[in-house]
């Protein structure tokens, strides 16, 4: 067993978070894990340890997958941030409304709204993506499935950022968006079935509890879980796929011609751009990888989009390729903790590149315009210049 | 090797399906039916290709 390989980087700096790829190689050709003594934090660089790791609970726990002790606190007793047995349960009761079997009667639906929405956008001649098309998209279709409605609807977004941001470290991005990220704390602590409208999921949560299916006041949990964890990083998939798009235009005119790239294309999206840059887990015991020790009690940052472009798993990896088809990407994460609104996550995004290769002849896009987010990774602004309607 | 299912851990994703049509589908309910829970040969690896794919690790080979 060697002594751990060392970066003097840290992985929250701004320049890193607004295109950490070059970052992600670095790291990645140095070892699998490397750790950060600026960050007190071994970071996994390779495809297949985060996959190892990710399967493997009992040496890596979700305990502590937020970066400081408060948001960690918070987040105790959710699924998210358990470990099996207890996390069975927790999990059972959040994906029941989720799962692909669940959701096939919205599959219509989603799909008529989707191409409104973006037959109106291919029709306006040029457009924002981000407000117009990525960010109202997933939250009218959250919102109308968990049933919130009234100012809730209007402070999804910023509740959902700001979420996901306290999941960093105790950086200035961190400590400004707590008070945030309280108030949907506060409002999940408090709010009722007569808050949400009446045949919604998040009714039937109420119902439930009440039934005494799951503990009393877990409904609020799970709400709070569908909206910290199910809209940004939505928002960042569909904004990725326009912006991927429009800077590939030959891949956009593979889609168009062969629709049934579209499931491939989503993976392809997802791999490529990662929606979340780092998650955690905790050590529970010393773990070697190639060599290099993570010592018991340590804390792991697990960087999805490093091994999404690992060399050693996919070939040509910084190559956007629609027909690549890379089922086994790790954006969903992997394992017991893999992504609960996958099948959701895939229904809506299905839905917009169905409805942009079908409405949509041509696009050109501008620059993306990026700000620096400690856990997801997403475009701010991204303007449609031209946009030619099919 | 026998195709082993966590049942609890399933969500019906659906992948494994995809994967491996001949061996498992989802019925109409979206609950996952084994339909060749013991391969050999070639079979195998379609099954490993099932097991390696399910996004919540709830597919597993076991010896039979």
């Amino acid at each position: 067993v060697t002594a751990p390989i060392e970066s003097d980087i840290d992985i929250w700096d701004d320049a890193i978070l607004i295109d950490p790829y070059p970052t992600y190689a670095a790291l990645r050709e140095q070892a699998a894990v490397v750790h950060l003594p600026k960050n007190d934090l071994y970071v996994l660089t390779r495809y297949d340890a985060i996959r190892d790791a990710l399967g493997d609970p009992e040496s890596f726990s979700s305990t502590s997958i937020g970066f400081n002790p408060m948001v960690n606190e918070a987040l105790q007793g959710t699924s998210l941030a358990s470990d099996p047995p207890v996390h069975t349960q927790l999990r059972a009761v959040l994906s029941q409304n989720l799962t692909p079997r669940a959701l096939r009667g919205l599959k219509v639906t989603i799909d008529e709204k989707a191409d409104k929405l973006v037959g109106e956008l291919a029709d306006s001649g040029s457009f924002e993506a981000i407000d117009s098309l990525a960010r109202a998209f997933p939250i009218e279709i959250v919102a109308d499935l968990i049933g919130f409605k009234g100012h809730v609807k209007d402070n999804m977004l910023r509740w959902g950022q700001a979420a996901m941001q306290v999941i960093g470290p105790l950086n200035q991005r961190t400590q400004e968006s707590f008070p945030i990220a309280g108030e949907l704390y506060g409002w999940c602590s408090s709010v009722t079935a007569e808050d949400l409208t009446p045949g919604s999921i998040g009714r039937g949560i109420f119902d439930a509890e009440t039934r005494g299916e799951i503990p009393e006041g877990a409904a609020g949990h799970i709400i709070h879980q569908y909206l910290g964890a199910g809209v940004d990083t939505t928002i960042a998939s569909i904004g990725n796929i326009v912006a991927l798009f429009g800077r590939h235009a030959e891949q956009f005119d593979l889609v168009r011609a062969n629709p049934e790239l579209v499931p491939a294309a989503f993976a392809e999206v997802l791999r490529y751009w990662a929606p979340v840059h780092i998650w955690g887990r905790k050590a529970t015991r010393d773990v070697e990888i190639d060599g290099v020790t993570i010592p018991a009690g340590a804390q792991v940052g697990i960087l999805f989009g490093a091994g999404n472009r690992d060399p050693r798993h996919y070939e040509n990896p910084d190559t956007f390729d629609v027909a690549r088809n890379p089922v086994d990407h790790l954006s969903f994460g992997y394992g017991p903790h893999g992504c609960a609104g996958q099948g959701l996550a895939k229904l809506e995004a299905h839905a917009v590149i169905e409805a942009l290769a079908r409405r949509v002849q041509t696009l050109t896009v501008g620059d993306e315009v990026r700000e620096p987010s400690n856990i997801t990774r997403s475009i701010e602004k991204l303007q449609v210049e031209k946009v030619v309607a099919a | 090797m026998k195709i082993e299912l966590d049942r609890p851990r399933c969500e019906g994703h659906g992948l494994c399906e995809e994967a491996a049509p001949k061996l498992m589908h989802l019925d109409d309910d979206g609950e996952l039916v084994i339909d060749v829970p013991e391969v050999d040969g070639s079979e195998l690896d379609t099954a490993k290709a099932a097991v390696r794919i399910c996004p919540v690790a709830a597919l597993r080979l076991a010896a039979a």
